[in-house]
């Protein structure tokens, strides 16, 4: 076990890790960058192989993305680990000890100052079908897309709600995707209600402009109250149509059509990744989107000193935000061990302008419960363990579970692999349903609880044996 | 249900037997827990049904009649949680552990318990991929195991559906009784009134007898278990190193750890089993987990090709003397116990049912309960001024 005396450990190589490194070795602290991918950039600058032509028409601020990386990799007081993977991490005596995995070999690091900025995942909810393969979160087309620079499927669907929904279209289309339906589950009139903060942003107002370009090229038109609500499989177990409905203002179904596509790309929004956070038992809170975030202070310090967090795990709110929330938390930290800076007010200003926009966008895209309209009792709720809706109802209506750790228990919903990455979200409200407790009521306690796993990724059993 | 011929407090393993039993006994029950159900010890271990890891004792007797009533138990609710009668196998390595195996099975032979010793290549039959370095071991084809949350949720729901009740999430905040006998009891919430209270709070069963004036030595020890990720069938009854029995009658506070193996019904391989005296220390220690690991690779070098999924950690409700508290309390009249059994609470839990609604109803119980009376840590009541080793 090595005491990282002095040195800031930055956990997260996307856009709030990379300016939280940054700025915490141009305050003149030494870094130490821990990163689980194995190149830098994070879910939002997954960039294009080398090969690819034009990668400024698939993402538009990747020219920051790339100046960033590049600032990070060559600053001589930044180490960088990537492709490493936390599987704990312990707080005691005013220390972190973060023990992880990479290339196969356990290391241990204990570190007094702490930056994490774990960054969010595709926010997903369940519908008949949604574990055909062709199903698939938008996050995860656009890896396939960014990532390889190759059309996922000739006949795309790309549906849920939010702002994502925009570039993964545009980029499906321009690699050579036919785009034929994009549904925004809201309704536009909710834009509306938070146009005021928006227009205050108005390199926003040009990415959509930028995507309604691309759009009107590839011949793509955006319909509103609509959702995928079921997807069905040919013969050989592959997408081959969805159901796609006129949804009301609660997500409730109107009329359905079916429609043939072989890649449906569905979103809801993100889900911070709270895990490592949890595992240190930072304060957490639950959001306007009923997700849950790490509660920081002004300058990105979480409830335990010296440890900070940035970006979306304290809140969603895009790329733009994080880097601001970086930034602060970067230069917080050197702060916090000795190094004479301060954070300018332009700092939080910008932070508190981001934030703004973020809390506007988030009360534009919300996601209503006639959602669990759309499930049947054959309807798959946990992947990794197969579980149907109908075993997560008995649960609660005969074995009496009116908590999601309890039904998790009973029905093995979020026990799998994934640990309830996916399904842990929704399954706190299909409790929730089921027990009769409407969700305005479901306990703060209840949807943090959801991301604990004092097992943060799964370690083999012999590293596990092998280490000190 | 406003006069409940019974409450009984705490929805765990031992709670939900004891309501069927009574319930089956023809007595109207009320359960109450502050948590949903199996919230507290049953929810936090593997599912033991083991008579393996029983010396010659009453525990052995209650143990021998318990595992065969978890089948009545399977029979009487229409299963649902996972019985399953696959066997124990205990190894040992030394000289002096298969020694002290071989006089146990021989005891426990004696006490009727069918314990076989099994020779190198016939524990290879029964445990394709165990470590070569191992020769010994006993084969106890009575061991079993089920899934405990399961086990009480699927009890009480029998017990909801023949008249019984059960109320969640109110904290019990006073026994109450009148003249030295018990006439209900207070929670944050409500006053439920009933003239028999049975206290099956396990690790925090001292807590409500002190409520109800009286007083029972019970202290947490914790214990950590690790979840593999599901993997075909590799382990195939219950294995564990003789260690465990002998850690089991420690009295010791420090940390004693020896190998435990198991799969589910799942596909997850369940590993244990570490004991210390920590008090509600909820940490997760990393280097308990890391020897939980060691200790199963020596038995099965197979493991280490898995993968760990999860961890959990649970707190066995310790006696003194090792034996659960049965019966009535020695204080107030109507006030019972049904806590205790530290780590053999899921095997225990419908004999000690059967034996509390016998006394309850004044038959004759299946066996002699006078061991397991709460009784004997009367005259240890610090309330009575005399003095309590801790």
């Amino acid at each position: 076990m090595k005491l990282e005396q002095a040195r800031v450990v930055v956990v997260g190589g996307g856009p709030a890790g990379l300016s939280a490194a940054l700025n915490a070795a141009l305050s003149g602290a030494s870094v130490l960058l821990i990163d689980s991918s194995s190149r830098l950039g994070g879910q939002y600058w997954r960039h294009l192989p080398e090969t690819w032509r034009d990668q400024s028409e698939l993402h538009l601020d990747l020219d920051t993305g790339l100046l960033l990386i590049s600032a990070v990799t060559n600053h001589p007081k930044i180490e960088i680990w990537s492709g490493a993977e936390i599987w704990s991490a312990t707080h005691e005596d005013g220390a972190t000890t973060l023990r992880l995995i990479t290339a196969g070999v356990e290391k241990i690091i204990t570190t007094k100052v702490l930056i994490l900025a774990t960054g969010a995942y595709d926010r997903t909810l369940p519908f008949p079908g949604w574990d055909i393969p062709g199903v698939m979160t938008p996050g995860g087309a656009q890896s396939l897309i960014k990532g390889n620079g190759i059309a996922v499927g000739k006949r795309v669907i790309v549906a849920g709600s939010g702002p994502f929904l925009l570039p993964v279209a545009a980029g499906l289309a321009q690699v050579g995707c036919e785009v034929i339906e994009l549904l925004e589950a809201n309704s536009p009139l909710r834009w509306l209600k938070s146009f005021p903060t928006l227009i205050q942003n108005l390199s926003k107002i040009g990415e959509v402009t930028h995507y309604i370009a691309i759009f009107n090229k590839f011949g793509v038109r955006p319909k509103f109250n609509r959702a995928v609500v079921a997807a069905h499989a040919n013969q050989d177990g592959e997408l081959e149509s969805v159901s796609i409905a006129k949804i009301d203002s609660n997500f409730k179904i109107k009329r359905i059509k079916r429609v043939k596509c072989d890649v449906a790309a569905i979103g809801w929004g993100f889900t911070a990744d709270t895990s490592l956070a949890g595992a240190l038992s930072l304060k957490q809170l639950v959001t306007k989107d009923e997700g849950v975030a790490v509660l920081v202070d002004e300058n990105q310090q979480s409830s335990i000193p010296g440890i900070f967090a940035a970006g979306e795990i304290t809140g969603i709110g895009g790329s733009e935000l994080s880097i601001a929330e970086g930034v602060i938390a970067g230069i917080a930290a050197a702060k916090y061990i000795g190094y004479k800076v301060e954070i300018s007010n332009y700092h939080h200003k910008t932070k508190a302008k981001k934030q703004k926009f973020a809390k506007a966008l988030i009360s534009s895209y919300p996601v209503k419960s006639g959602w669990q309209s759309w499930l049947t009792d054959e309807t798959i709720i946990c992947r990794c363990e197969e579980v149907k809706y109908s075993k997560l109802k008995f649960a609660v209506t005969e074995l009496g579970a009116t908590d999601s750790r309890t039904a998790k228990l009973l029905s093995r919903c979020g026990m799998g692999m994934c640990q309830g990455r996916i399904c842990g979200r929704f399954v706190v409200d299909l409790v929730a349903n089921e027990s009769g407790i409407s969700p305005s009521d479901i306990s703060e306690k209840e949807r943090i609880s959801v991301g604990n796993r004092p097992i943060i990724t799964p370690i083999s059993i012999e590293l596990l044996a092998n280490g000190e | 249900m406003n006069s409940p011929d019974v409450i009984v407090i705490g929805a765990g393993v031992v709670g939900a037997s004891c309501a069927l039993a009574l319930t089956n006994a023809g007595l109207r029950v009320l359960i109450i827990d502050r948590g949903p159900v199996a919230s507290g010890t049953s929810g936090a271990g593997e599912g033991n049904i083991l008579v393996s890891d029983k010396e010659p004792s009453p525990e052995l007797t209650l143990a021998l009649r318990s595992r065969n009533a978890w089948f009545e138990v399977n029979e009487d609710i229409g299963g649902g949680f996972e019985l399953d009668g696959k066997g124990g196998v205990v190894i040992s390595r030394t000289e002096s552990g298969i020694a002290g195996l071989k006089k146990l099975a021989k005891a426990q032979r004696e006490n009727g318990i069918d314990a076989r010793e099994v020779s190198a290549a016939e524990l290879r039959k029964l445990e394709p991929h165990i470590s070569p370095t191992i020769e010994y071991g006993v084969y106890y084809p009575q061991d079993a195991q089920c899934q405990p949350m399961l086990a009480a949720a699927q009890m009480i729901r029998a017990v909801k559906k023949r008249g019984g009740k059960f109320i969640q999430g109110e904290n019990v905040i006073a026994i109450n009784s009148k003249n030295g006998q018990v006439t209900g009891l207070t929670t944050k919430k409500n006053t439920y009134i009933s003239p028999i209270v049975l206290n099956a709070t396990g690790t925090w069963a001292g807590d409500i007898a002190k409520l109800a004036g009286s007083y029972l030595p019970i202290a947490p020890r914790r214990g950590f278990i690790l979840v593999t990720v599901p993997a075909p069938e590799l382990i195939f009854h219950k294995v564990y190193d003789a260690d465990y029995v002998a850690n089991i009658a420690s009295g010791e506070a420090d940390l004693q750890s020896s190998a435990v193996v198991e799969g589910t019904a799942s596909g997850t391989i369940l590993i244990g089993a570490s004991r210390e005296r920590v008090g509600f220390k909820s940490e997760f220690e990393i280097p308990i987990l890391r020897q939980l690991a060691r200790q199963a690779i020596s038995v099965f070098p197979i493991l280490k090709e898995l993968q760990l999924l999860r961890a959990y950690r649970g707190f066995r409700p310790y006696a003194p003397d090792h034996l659960p508290v049965i019966g009535e309390d020695g204080n107030i009249s109507g006030l019972w116990h049904a806590a205790g059994h530290e780590g053999a609470g899921i095997v225990l839990a419908p004999a000690t049912a059967e034996l509390i609604t016998a006394e309850i109803l004044g038959k004759t119980p299946f066996m002699d309960p006078t061991p397991f009376s709460p009784k004997r840590f009367m005259n240890r009541n610090p309330n009575a001024g005399i003095h309590v080793a801790s």
